[in-house]
């Protein structure tokens, strides 16, 4: 009697371990697929890369300046000026917009825009039992169709990366001008302060981000079920579930890099 | 350059039409007509705090992790590590709250509006409710509207303790420059009761918007099985964009002109 209210209480968590068991399958499978000949997926894979392109840019670029102006931007910049020492802003921005919220908003963008449009896309194909029809047809799914999702994403993402730290750093100088201070002592201090370390750490974390939402979302996609309430049903959990994996992998990775390497510590 | 600039233009026609409809579920609420079906709104509520509370708190838990973690070894770096508790107060109450809340409310309140309302429309069990003479319109959307300001400030405020939890762990056990009696007392001069409505402000506007945009693309969606999860996709690439503006927008109002800080004139 107690161990079945008790295997009732834990039933949400048992379809959370086994879901996510299922992803790193997914992942193991579409890295081996990646690797084995034959290569099909090239054309699929530009296409993809383009289409995450022509989605993403225009949300990343508003959103990374909107996010960087406002948060680290104006509320550092008032309390530095209260200080009267505005210049220091860029030391800021390197930690700011390099190491923390560059990688954080590339992902949210690339889960919010790419992740559901993979979603929804072959969640309309399971549904459709085009996914059945491919393997009848011996076409393997993983490695026609999510493989290069995959691969596009985890590209993508490292390039948005660059441009998200482009335009954070940009509103930083909006920020300064705002504040009617010249930009010479917010370059000093930003390019004193910047460390290769910072760049690559941000851009390789990015890549990984890249690889966690194109899995999840394909898993979430592919494994729809349910008519029309399904695709929606999966989009939304993908996303959660996308967003959440990304969050915490943050923390882990940025934990590790700063307590790792002293020369992110040093005073400049 | 054809498929490039569909984003943008994409994103100001379907603005427009967003403002529209908000303003007209709105009125439905102010206007008092939503509490005809006070019991569905409460029912709301109530699926918002079962459904997506534990969520909501998990994910502001990993940001507060995440604030005073950066902030302590920012404030190492400029070497006064006993300061970590000024960027906590900041990142958490001022910026890091209010966007975590409007990720993980776009992500699961806001698609799952969609999803829920556009299954809805494509079974046509929308259409049949106008036959049955019950307004859609009041039924469907005002009342989750209504449903999420009963509900989300209470979630919002026990989210407020979890992320500073969360930012005092980091801060204190996890890097441990600064002792635990430093840190609060920084971490406590700088904010005010006033900083928190501020931060409730901001917050609320977000989930609005949030489950606006969602009954928007749930009650338009169309094109059977797959527009609802086009319609889902495309709801969750708007409010991405409105999160950051809104976000943005609340800084400029309430923190732009005065910083709020215990110091300086």
């Amino acid at each position: 009697m107690a161990g079945a209210a008790l295997s009732r209480g834990f039933e949400p968590f048992k379809s959370a371990f086994e879901q996510v068991g299922l992803m790193m399958v997914l992942t193991v499978r579409t890295l081996l697929a990646a690797v084995r000949s034959p290569h099909p997926y090239g054309e699929e894979l530009v296409w993809q890369f383009l289409f995450v392109l022509r989605l993403s840019w225009f949300p990343l670029i508003v959103s990374t300046f909107a996010l960087n102006l406002g948060a680290p931007g104006l509320q550092a910049a008032g309390i530095l000026s209260l200080f009267g020492a505005l210049d220091r802003l860029g030391g800021f921005f390197v930690v700011i917009a390099i190491r923390w919220i560059g990688p954080l908003v590339t992902a949210v963008v690339v889960a919010g825009v790419a992740g559901t449009a993979i979603t929804a896309d072959l969640g309309a194909r399971k549904i459709r039992e085009e996914l059945d029809a491919l393997q009848v047809l011996g076409v393997d799914p993983v490695k026609n169709l999510v493989v290069p999702r995959f691969l596009a994403l985890m590209i993508v993402t490292a390039l948005l990366d660059v441009f998200a730290i482009v335009m954070g750093l940009s509103a930083g100088i909006a920020a300064e001008l705002l504040y009617h201070q010249s930009l010479g002592g917010f370059f000093a201090t930003l390019f004193s302060n910047a460390t290769i370390t910072d760049l690559w750490s941000s851009v390789l974390m990015c890549t990984i981000f890249g690889g966690i939402v194109a899995v999840v979302c394909s898993y979430k996609g592919m494994s729809a079920s349910g008519g029309a309430a399904g695709v929606g049903r999966a989009v939304n959990q993908a996303v959660v579930i996308a967003l959440v994996a990304v969050f915490f992998f943050q923390f882990l990775v940025s934990s590790v890099i700063l307590a790792t390497n002293p020369e992110l510590q040093a005073v400049r | 350059m054809n498929g490039w600039m569909e984003a943008p233009r994409q994103w100001l026609d379907s603005f427009g039409e967003i403002s529209r409809f908000g303003v007209r579920i709105a009125g439905l609420v102010y206007s008092g007509r939503v509490f005809k079906f006070f019991g569905e709104s409460l029912r709301q509520a109530g699926i918002l705090i079962f459904g997506s509370a534990l969520i909501i708190w998990a994910f502001v838990l990993i940001l507060g992790l995440q604030c005073g973690l950066q902030g302590a070894y920012f404030n190492r770096s400029i070497g006064a590590p006993s300061l970590a508790g000024l960027f906590s107060a900041y990142c958490d109450l001022r910026e890091g709250l209010p966007y975590a809340f409007g990720y993980i409310l776009s992500a699961k309140v806001g698609t799952g509006i969609v999803a829920e309302i556009g299954a809805m429309r494509i079974s046509e069990e929308i259409d049949a409710l106008e036959v049955m003479g019950i307004q859609p319109l009041t039924f469907l959307c005002a009342t989750r509207l209504l449903g999420a300001w009963i509900a989300l400030p209470f979630l919002y405020l026990v989210g407020i303790v979890i992320i500073y939890g969360a930012s005092y762990i980091s801060v204190v056990h996890q890097v441990g420059d600064v002792s635990s009696g430093g840190y609060l007392l920084i971490f406590w001069m700088y904010q005010s009761p006033t900083d928190l409505i501020f931060s409730l402000v901001k917050g609320m506007v977000m989930a609005t918007v949030i489950v606006l945009v969602g009954c928007y693309y749930g009650y338009t969606a169309s094109g059977g099985p797959i527009g609802v999860g086009t319609a889902t996709a495309k709801s969750m690439v708007f409010n991405t964009v409105a999160v950051h503006i809104i976000g943005m927008l609340g800084t400029v109002i309430f923190w732009g002109a005065n910083p709020r800080a215990p110091i300086g004139g």
